[in-house]
C-alpha cells in the first residue's frame, strides 16, 4: 500500500514460502567468508568444541557440524567486539596446555583436555571461566542455530535434538505429543545468489 | 536552531503498543496528528523463524535509539548502577513492542484496581506490605470495561469469555470481571499437550483455560489466522496474524488521512509555554532538529522512557523535570515479578516446537485475591501459564535435572538427544506493587549518543512478592506433577527479585492526588493539562498477567477523553 503499510495477502504468504530454499542451494556458496582466527587459534578452538559436543556413536559433534566455522566467521562479523577477549581466552588455554603438558591443547588426549575444561569450570583455573561459558554458549549457537550463520551443517544439529525444523505453517497433526513431524531440513532464509550472508 | 514545523492538533511521542491504539479515536475524530516514532515501518519479509535473530541477538527492531538507552540498575542508592545485563525488551518500530511481544492479551482483575482498599477491608491495614506506596487506581474495572471491549475488537483478540455479563464459563477465565461481549474470535487451537495440562490443572482443583491473545484465529481485519509456526516469541509475524498496532489500529487511523507518521524521529524534549501548557515536541531526524508545535501532546514511549523524557524536559518552570513539581516522576516504578519458577522433565516427547507463546494454558486460582490469604504473609499472588513454543538452542540448553554431571560432553549429548523435546516450565506472573525503595531517575554516569543520561532503576527487596512467588511456585509444581512430570526443579535465579522483566510499569502514575501521582484519572498530567501519558507507566499496580490489554484500554480511554473534551484540554 502506498501509505507504507504492509499488504499481507495469500500471495505474500506464498511468496514467503517460496523463499524457503532447500539446504543444497545454500551450501553452493561460491566464496569462503572472512575469518578471525589464526590456524593455531582455530586448532585450539576446534579441539575445545570437539570436547563440548563430541563426535560419537550418536553422530557428528560441534566440529563436524560447523560450530567452529560459525564462531570464526562471526568474530569478524556480529561478534567482532568480542574478538580480542576471545583470542585472549584461547591463548590462556593454549599456554596452560604448554605449561602443564608441553604440547598444544589440540595435541592433548581427550581425557587431558576434559580435565582442563573441568578445572576451568569448577575451579576457575586457569582463570578463564567467563570465556569458557561464552565459548560454550557460542558452540550451542553454532550447532543448533539456523545454518544461515555457518553452523548446523546439513541441519544435523537439529536432527541431533530431534527438532523437526523450520516450517512456515504448522498443521494440527504436527503439534501432537509423542509424534515426530518429518524434518523439514530447511533454513529460514533464501540464499538469492547462493551466497551465505554470515549474519548481520 | 530547530526548524519550526506547521502546528498540528496532537503530537504523539512514540507509535507503539499504546499510542498505536490512542491514534485511532483521535484520527477518527478529525484531529490532525503528527506521530513521531524513533523506528520505522517493518514488513512481513523482515520477520524470520530464526532463533539467533529474534531471541539471541534481538534484531527485530529498527534504528538505533534503543541500543543507546539501556537502563542501568542497582538495588539501593548505596550501589553504583550498572548496565542491566538482562534483556530490556524494548524495540523501536511503527508498532513498537507490539511487533515482537507474545500477544497474551488480558484484562486486569477488578481487584487490581482497588487492591489497597480491598486488602484493608478483607485483612486489615496491617496486611499491607511494609514500604508499599500502593493506592487504589482512580478508576474501577467497570470504568475501563467499555475500553477493554472496544480495543479487543479494534485490535482483534481471540479468546473465550469466562464471565459474560455474570454467566460463568470455565472455558474462559472464571475469575475475570464481567464482560459485556464475547471475544471477537475464538481462542487459539488446543493440542493434546494443552489438553493434558488443562486436565492436569483441573485434577488438582485449579481452573485452566486457553490464554486470550491478540492473535487471529481466523481471518480478521483482512489478515489470516495464525499458522502456529512457533517463532512468535520476540519475533514479528510473517503473515500479520499477530495483531500488532502496526497491522491493525495504525492502518485504520491512516485511512482517515488525518495522521502523518515521521519515522526515525528521535524525540529529545517536550516543550512548555509560560502557562505550563505543552507547546510542542523537539526531535532530531536525518541529523536536523525540528520543533513540532501541537495543541496537545500524548507521550507514549516505553515505561522507562516516559519517565526519562519528563526528567530530561527541564525548564525554569519545571526545574526538576516536566510535571515533576511533587517529585513523583519515576516514583512507584514496578518491575513485574515474573519468572519461570518451576521447570519439569517428562517421560515423553511434548513436541512444543511449534505453536505460539499465546497458545498457553492459564491458571488464575492463585492470583489477585482469588483465595484466602489469612496467615500467609503476603497479598496478591500470581497467574501461572504453560506455553506451546520452544526453539532449538534454548531447548538444547535445557537443565539436566541432575541426570548428567556436566552440560557438555558425550553423556550430555545423549541426554539432550533424548530430552530436548521432553521439558517445559510454568511461568508465574505476580501481582506486583509499588514501593518506596523502587524508582526511576537519571544516571549521569552513563550517557546516550546524544549526551543525555540514560534511565537508572533503583529496585529494593520485595518480601511480599517473594513470598507470593514461592507460594504459587509450589502450586506450579503440583500442576506439573499432575501432568506427568518425572522431575521438577527450581531453576537458578528463581525466587530472586528480577532486575529487568518483560514488563515495566509505573513511573508516571495515574491518580487523583497530585502530590502522589503524575497524571490525573484520565491520563493527563496534573501540572501540564494538555500533556497526556499512555503506556504501562501510568499503572499503579501490575496485575498477575500480561499488561498490554490494559495499556491499550487505558490509551483508548485517554484519547477518547481528549476527543470529547478537546476545547477544555487543548485550549
Amino acid at each position: 500500500m502506498d501509505d507504507g503499510t504492509p499488504t499481507i495477502t495469500r500471495r505474500t504468504v506464498l511468496a514467503g514460502a517460496a523463499a524457503l530454499l532447500p539446504i543444497s542451494a545454500i551450501q553452493a556458496a561460491p566464496k569462503a567468508p572472512a575469518t578471525a582466527l589464526s590456524a593455531s587459534a582455530r586448532a585450539t578452538l576446534d579441539a575445545v568444541i570437539s570436547r563440548l559436543i563430541p563426535n560419537d556413536e550418536l553422530g557428528p559433534g560441534a566440529l563436524e557440524l560447523g560450530a567452529g566455522n560459525y564462531i570464526d566467521t562471526q568474530l569478524v562479523g556480529y561478534l567482532a567486539a568480542e574478538k580480542t577477549a576471545f583470542l585472549n581466552g584461547l591463548e590462556v588455554l593454549e599456554a596452560h596446555a604448554h605449561t602443564t603438558h608441553a604440547v598444544s591443547f589440540a595435541q592433548l588426549t581427550a581425557e587431558q583436555q576434559d580435565a582442563i575444561l573441568i578445572s576451568i569450570e569448577d575451579k576457575n583455573f586457569p582463570p578463564v571461566k567467563p570465556f569458557f561459558a561464552r565459548l560454550q554458549r557460542l558452540t550451542m549457537e553454532g550447532t543448533f542455530g539456523d545454518p544461515f550463520y555457518g553452523g548446523n551443517r546439513a541441519l544435523a544439529g537439529w536432527d541431533l535434538i530431534r527438532y523437526p525444523g523450520v516450517r512456515l505453517a504448522v498443521a494440527p497433526e504436527d503439534q501432537k505429543m509423542d509424534h515426530a513431524p518429518a524434518p523439514s531440513h530447511r533454513s529460514a532464509y533464501a540464499a538469492a545468489s547462493g551466497e551465505m550472508n554470515h549474519g548481520h | 536552531m530547530a526548524i519550526n514545523l506547521r502546528p498540528v492538533d496532537v503530537a504523539l511521542i512514540g507509535l507503539g503498543a499504546a499510542n498505536g491504539v490512542a491514534v485511532l479515536p483521535l484520527a477518527r475524530a478529525g484531529l490532525r496528528i503528527a506521530a513521531l516514532e524513533a523506528g520505522a515501518w517493518m514488513k512481513p519479509g523482515d520477520f524470520k523463524p530464526d532463533e539467533i535473530r529474534n531471541n539471541v541477538r534481538h534484531q527485530v527492531t529498527t534504528g538505533r535509539k534503543v541500543a543507546g538507552e539501556i537502563p542501568t540498575f542497582r538495588t539501593s542508592p548505596d550501589e553504583i548502577a550498572r548496565p542491566a545485563a538482562q534483556y530490556h525488551n524494548m524495540m523501536n518500530a511503527v508498532g513498537g513492542t507490539s511487533i515482537h511481544y507474545y500477544a497474551n492479551h488480558w484484562r486486569f482483575s477488578p481487584w487490581d484496581f482497588r487492591a489497597r482498599s480491598e486488602t484493608i477491608r478483607r485483612y486489615g491495614a496491617g496486611a499491607l506490605p511494609a514500604g508499599t506506596t500502593l493506592e487504589d487506581w482512580p478508576l474501577t474495572y467497570e470504568d475501563l470495561e467499555p475500553f477493554y471491549d472496544i480495543t479487543e475488537y479494534e485490535i482483534g483478540v481471540s479468546g473465550k469469555a469466562g464471565n459474560l455479563k455474570g454467566a460463568i464459563d470455565p472455558a474462559g477465565n472464571v475469575f475475570e470481571g464481567p464482560r459485556q461481549r464475547e471475544y471477537p474470535m475464538p481462542p487459539l487451537r488446543s493440542t493434546d499437550f494443552t489438553e493434558l495440562v488443562t486436565a492436569a490443572a483441573r485434577s488438582v482443583g485449579f481452573h485452566a483455560h486457553m490464554s486470550p491473545a491478540a492473535i487471529n484465529t481466523r481471518e480478521y481485519g483482512g489478515r489470516p489466522g495464525c499458522v502456529y509456526h512457533g517463532y512468535c516469541d520476540t519475533g514479528g509475524c510473517h503473515i500479520g496474524a499477530k495483531n500488532s498496532t502496526a497491522v491493525s489500529t495504525i492502518p485504520a487511523a491512516m485511512k482517515t488521512k488525518n495522521l502523518t507518521i515521521f519515522e526515525y524521529a528521535h524525540v529529545t524534549r517536550i516543550v512548555t509555554d509560560a502557562h505550563d501548557r505543552a507547546s510542542g515536541v523537539l526531535y532530531i531526524r536525518d541529523g536536523k532538529e525540528y520543533f513540532q508545535p501541537a495543541k496537545a501532546v500524548l507521550l507514549g514511549s516505553y515505561a522507562y522512557e516516559n519517565s526519562r523524557l519528563l526528567l530530561l524536559s527541564k525548564s525554569k518552570a519545571f526545574p526538576t523535570g516536566l510535571a515533576n513539581r511533587h517529585g513523583q516522576v519515576g516514583r512507584h516504578f514496578i518491575t513485574h515479578w515474573a519468572s519461570r519458577d518451576r521447570v519439569a522433565l517428562f517421560p515423553r516427547d511434548l513436541n512444543l516446537w511449534y505453536g505460539a507463546m499465546g497458545q498457553a494454558i492459564m491458571v488464575n486460582d492463585w492470583a489477585d485475591d482469588n483465595f484466602d490469604h489469612a496467615g500467609l504473609g503476603f497479598i496478591g499472588g500470581a497467574g501461572m501459564q504453560v506455553s506451546h513454543e520452544i526453539h532449538p538452542i534454548a531447548a538444547a540448553s535445557m537443565p539436566t535435572f541432575g541426570k548428567t554431571p556436566r552440560t557438555w560432553g558425550s553423556a550430555w549429548k545423549h541426554f539432550v538427544h533424548e530430552n530436548a523435546s521432553r521439558w517445559t516450565g510454568v511461568f508465574i506472573q505476580c501481582n506486583t506493587l509499588p514501593y518506596e525503595n523502587t524508582w526511576l531517575d537519571l544516571d549521569f554516569e552513563v550517557k546516550d549518543p546524544l549526551g543525555d543520561p540514560v534511565c537508572r532503576i533503583t529496585s529494593g527487596p520485595k518480601d511480599n512478592e517473594r513470598r507470593a512467588a514461592a507460594f504459587v511456585a509450589a502450586k506450579a509444581e503440583a500442576w506439573l506433577r499432575a501432568a506427568g512430570a518425572i522431575e521438577v526443579i527450581t531453576p537458578p535465579g528463581a525466587g530472586a527479585p528480577p532486575k529487568l522483566s518483560n514488563h515495566a510499569a509505573g513511573g508516571t502514575r495515574m491518580g487523583d492526588n497530585p502530590e502522589t501521582n503524575v497524571v490525573d484519572r484520565w491520563g493527563f498530567a496534573h501540572e501540564v493539562p494538555n500533556l497526556g501519558i499512555v503506556g504501562a507507566s501510568v499503572m499503579g499496580t501490575h496485575g498477575a498477567r500480561n499488561p498490554t490489554g490494559t495499556v491499550q484500554a487505558l490509551a483508548w480511554r485517554t484519547a477518547d477523553r481528549l476527543v470529547k473534551n478537546w476545547k477544555s484540554i487543548a485550549g
